[in-house]
């Protein structure tokens, strides 16, 4: 009982805390895979405490239904007792099995939402990667689907077969090199399984949208994970190619009807990869990142477990 | 954007393919080549594709011709609009070399990499 508290309330400061103080650390993407495991563990770390929680208060509340009324729920209900003076004992019981229900219930529809959003996300996946086939011209080549439209896009559809998508807009105004620059981008996430990722905190944001871990991490794992594909394709082709592609593909072709404030926020995300890619961090920069992010990652990777030994020892120990 | 069905999507190719108007007959003599298919089961998959407003059909004689409505192009510039566009469809799950950009943040970048340049950067 005491245990699933403890990691309620960390799960709750981690979810509050993490956000600011991880997009400082990962800004400026020195070291972009660490990363996103950074916030991955976060992430996992707040849903994992929550869920192991649900799950403790479950076994406790089955026990105590079957169990005889005399054990109720041990130290904590008796703390919980002693400290709302004046409250009947039963009335706390009611409270306390009030709010457990509610918090499996939550994790249950959470779970079940989860579920569908990934089925959805893959299915139109699929869907679009088949269209995109059956109305495009493969260029074998190229080891890629083209589009006859004017705007300049590329893009990649994971699938079976993943499919690689240049307008013919694009490839007007690459030359081959820089060509070859953004298929090798396009392929690292592919070879990566980026989309697994984004699928799963993009699903998370889109099912509980108000937790700032999940709109926050979405969006900052989605930009970390295109610079790591930036340098894979700056490993084969150089940083300058690269950075020219992203010049000769950002002019604005936008449509009319979209928002300009819309398509701001993307531009930032943009201008940083261009930045990091015009001036590559030295090696003393990406030492410190790195130990910086593997310090943090470790430190919430342990906390949860750390705070579930003491709240299931710390009993004995008293 | 609703997307095709299996076979649906390989009537719609054969059409595109073939660039003029076809019998459920045609499509469904082209469709038996490659797979055990029922003559109902095509009928319905481009009565269907007529009902989603994809298809045009007109009466010659007993039977219908079917041609597409977009073409091949037209269709592809609308997956990938639906796809990339702000406001699209969020499940999909897209990577995308580059947003579009302002004219302003294009401009920026495009003063970026000029100074890049200058510097020597390969």
């Amino acid at each position: 009982m005491s245990a699933a508290f403890c990691l309620l309330l960390y799960s709750g400061t981690l979810a509050v805390l993490a956000p600011p103080l991880l997009a400082r650390l990962t800004r400026r993407g020195v070291a972009p895979r660490l990363g996103v495991a950074l916030w991955l563990v976060a992430i996992g770390s707040v849903t994992g405490s929550v869920a192991t929680a649900a799950g403790l208060l479950a076994v406790e509340l089955a026990r105590d239904w079957s169990g005889p009324p005399t054990t109720l729920m041990g130290s904590c209900l008796a703390g919980l007792r002693a400290a709302a003076t004046g409250v009947h004992g039963s009335m706390v019981r009611s409270i306390v099995f009030s709010a457990a229900g509610g918090l499996m219930l939550a994790v249950g529809v959470v779970l079940l939402r989860l579920g569908r959003t990934w089925a959805r996300a893959r299915d139109a996946t699929r869907a679009h990667a088949r269209m995109v086939r059956l109305a495009g011209a493969a260029r074998p080549s190229l080891g890629a689907v083209v589009l006859d439209v004017p705007e300049r896009a590329v893009y990649c559809v994971p699938g079976r077969p993943s499919t690689v998508v240049f307008t013919t807009g694009a490839l007007a105004v690459l030359d081959p090199g820089q060509v070859g620059a953004v298929l090798a981008h396009e392929r690292a996430h592919l070879t990566g399984r980026h989309h697994l990722v984004i699928a799963l905190t993009r699903g998370l944001c889109l099912c509980l949208p108000r937790v700032e871990l999940f709109s926050c991490g979405a969006e900052e794992v989605a930009r970390l994970l295109e610079m790591s594909a930036d340098d894979a394709a700056a490993r084969t082709h150089g940083s300058g190619t690269v950075l020219k592609a992203l010049v000769e593909l950002s002019s604005p072709s936008v449509p009319s009807g979209v928002p300009a404030g819309a398509l701001a926020a993307h531009g930032v995300g943009v201008l940083a990869r261009a930045e990091r890619l015009a001036v590559p961090a030295t090696a003393r920069a990406r030492r410190r990142a790195t130990l910086q992010l593997a310090t943090t990652m470790t430190a919430v990777a342990l906390a949860p477990l750390v705070l579930g030994v003491l709240a299931v020892c710390g009993p004995l120990w008293g | 954007m609703r997307g095709f069905g299996e076979l649906e999507a390989v009537v719609m190719g054969h059409l595109w393919d073939r660039g003029t108007p076809c019998t459920v007959r045609e499509v469904f003599e082209r469709l038996g080549q490659d797979r055990q298919i029922a003559y109902t089961t095509a009928m319905s998959t481009m009565d269907n594709l007529h009902r989603k407003g994809w298809l045009s059909r007109e009466r010659q004689g007993k039977a219908f011709l079917y041609w597409p409505i977009l073409t091949r192009e037209q269709y592809g510039a609308r997956l990938m609009r639906d796809a990339l566009n702000v406001g699209g469809d969020p499940s999909l799950v897209l990577s995308h070399f580059i947003e579009q950009m302002s004219g302003e943040e294009s401009a920026a970048l495009r003063r970026l990499a000029a100074t890049a340049d200058e510097q020597g950067l390969a």
